[in-house]
């Protein structure tokens, strides 16, 4: 039996269905991510999880026990806000101790697993600062702590890094994902960002409308998507003959289909293209190797390996897309 | 930063002047040797600050404004605190009209409710006690509470409890610790502007206050009726030293403009 599960959960607002008969099978210590696009019912499924919003229909269980009948404050889950949310009038300390405090625990002890926990995050000289006179990247990880020192059964992440800048972004995800291998809490991460997503998660969730699209490893959902809205969600792809191929996989080949350079962009680890052919507009990605490649204007011939086969997509809606 | 032009100074100048004149000639009035209003010239003289000590009912009015004004303050910033919260993050049916009640004493004149006040006391035993005057400046001074309360209950975050929630503070644990304290700056903002309100409080408070429970605007009002000495001028001269010199520690202490509006460093 799985450690958290999801049956068929609903939530209806008013006749709209936010989320739409989702169901969801979590092992202990996994880190699953719950992605889409804004609107798609991953964060209303969280705070269902967190107790904050309730489900109109469907289940969920903790450990095989019904987690709808407890009340929000008894569930144990650790939780880390869009907005981190600690509390402005208690040092960096207090806001770590504050569940500890919560739990009864002794102040002997409550001091010595804020410590061990600040410790975890690298914030240990800080205890005493108040959240305002620390950086976003520093708040966030009070936030990680305070959620992690009550020991939660899971841990829930809704879209934790998305106030960070690009660079520290891509710092805090290595970190997030070395915190949570070694304290080993069951984590789910909300994100719109498939990038994020994929970095962190041992799973994908992709919703789309309040439905899961797919649930797959990054790696399996990136190479084969189940729907169109996944392929074009994760990372950019090419739709060619119905099938979706990634801008990665193709080559400038001797003969193939062919095309004219439309545009190029040089990103420094590789070259993005633009090609111009008969069956729409292709986007080429090539890693950038050193060697000449065709500039803007020139005629190229664009190939690619079609086996093992790509994911036959049967509703073709969009000829390329670029996921956010 | 830009400058001033020469027609902006001097209009601000103009507008300083005609704000602190009055505050200037009251004042200066104050220090007159005469036995009526006059602008004293070549003399000054402290006469009417000694003449006070043989008035004792203007000492007692101003203690009773001071007690009548923190009581009244308090008890409506106590109201506003479950009202602002109600009124900030729900929607229920009567809540627009419940706000517009709250707040309709600002819309009704004070004169209106001083007759008001002074039948429906009478009807009911309270006519003219110190009781009936905090109810009645309870309700003119509410406004000004909750319209401060509920700003700051507006402005929190939800997020912040939620997660003190899910650490598991139980909603009792949630108010003590994380909302009041959150929203204690607009508290004391409202209590403050409710003082004032009330403290400078004398349409209403004049139908309903009796010999023995007068504030201290009513008695310096029913002073000036009978007598045209600069008795009252003095009274006002040390209000207003009392006023700068309670700014002045407040805004040493916590920011005046912390204070007055409402918004607090911790608060984000």
């Amino acid at each position: 039996m799985s450690f958290l599960a999801l049956e068929s959960l609903t939530k209806r607002f008013g006749s709209h269905p936010a989320v739409d008969g989702l169901s969801l099978a979590v092992e202990q210590g996994e880190f699953v991510s719950l992605l889409g696009p804004s609107g798609c019912g991953k964060t209303t499924t969280l705070q269902m999880i967190a107790g904050f919003v309730e489900p109109t229909s469907g289940a969920i269980r903790l450990a095989g026990r019904d987690l709808l009948a407890v009340k929000p404050a008894r569930r144990g889950l650790g939780i880390v806000f869009q907005s981190y949310a600690l509390f402005p009038h208690m040092t960096v300390g207090e806001n770590v101790s504050f569940g500890l405090e919560m739990q009864g625990v002794a102040s002997g002890e409550r001091a010595r697993r804020v410590a061990e926990t600040l410790e975890l995050v690298g914030l240990r000289a800080l205890a005493g600062r108040f959240p305002r006179q620390l950086s976003g990247g520093q708040q966030q990880r009070v936030a990680l702590a305070r959620a992690l020192v009550i020991q939660p059964q899971i841990l829930l992440l809704d879209e934790p890094l998305s106030n960070l800048d690009a660079k520290l972004r891509e710092e805090m995800q290595i970190e997030l994902r070395q915190i949570q291998r070694r304290v080993g809490t069951t984590t789910i991460l909300v994100t719109h960002d498939q990038a994020e997503a994929m970095a962190l998660s041992d799973r994908l969730v992709v919703m789309n409308h309040g439905r899961v699209e797919q649930i797959a490893p990054p790696h399996e959902a990136y190479e084969r998507p189940a729907t169109a809205f996944v392929a074009s969600f994760l990372g950019k792809t090419n739709l060619l003959d119905g099938a979706s191929v990634r801008p990665e996989k193709i080559q400038f080949a001797g003969r193939g289909l062919a095309g004219r350079v439309r545009a190029r962009v040089f990103q420094g680890n590789h070259w993005l293209y633009q090609v111009e052919t008969g069956s729409g507009l292709v986007t080429v990605i090539r890693q950038n190797t050193g060697e000449p490649m065709p500039a803007e204007g020139e005629a190229v011939c664009l190939a690619w390996n079609s086996s093992p086969p790509q994911a036959k997509l049967g509703e073709v809606s969009a000829q390329q897309t670029e996921g956010s | 930063m830009s400058k001033n032009g020469p027609l902006a100074l001097c209009y601000h100048a103009l507008f300083v002047a005609f704000m602190l004149a009055p505050i200037v000639v009251v004042v200066c009035v104050a220090f007159t040797p005469e036995g009526y209003l006059s602008f004293p010239t070549d003399h000054w003289s402290l006469r009417w600050f000694y003449a006070i000590g043989r008035y004792p009912e203007f000492i007692s009015a101003f203690w009773r404004s001071l007690w009548l004004g923190a009581l009244s303050s308090a008890i409506a910033v106590g109201f506003s605190v479950p009202a602002a919260l109600a009124i900030a993050r729900y929607r229920f049916a009567g809540r627009d009209a419940m706000t517009a009640l709250f707040m309709s004493p600002l819309m009704i004149p004070h004169v209106v409710l001083g007759i008001a006040f002074l039948r429906f006391f009478t009807e009911i035993g309270l006519g003219g006690t110190f009781v009936g005057l905090v109810l009645a400046h309870i309700v003119i001074v509410l406004p000004f509470a909750l319209r401060l309360t509920l700003a700051s209950a507006v402005g929190l975050d939800r997020a912040i409890e939620h997660a003190a929630v899910s650490l598991g503070a139980s909603e009792a644990t949630v108010l003590r610790r994380i909302t009041l304290p959150l929203i204690v700056p607009g508290l004391m903002s409202g209590w403050a502007l409710a003082f004032i309100n009330s403290f400078d409080e004398v349409t209403m408070t004049v139908f309903i206050a009796a010999p023995g429970t007068e504030t201290l605007p009513v008695r310096m009002f029913l002073y000036i009726q009978d007598n045209i000495d600069p008795l009252v001028t003095s009274v006002s001269a040390c209000v207003i030293a009392i006023t700068v010199v309670a700014l002045v520690a407040l805004d040493r202490a916590y920011g005046l403009e912390r204070l007055l509006i409402g918004r607090s460093v911790d608060a984000r």
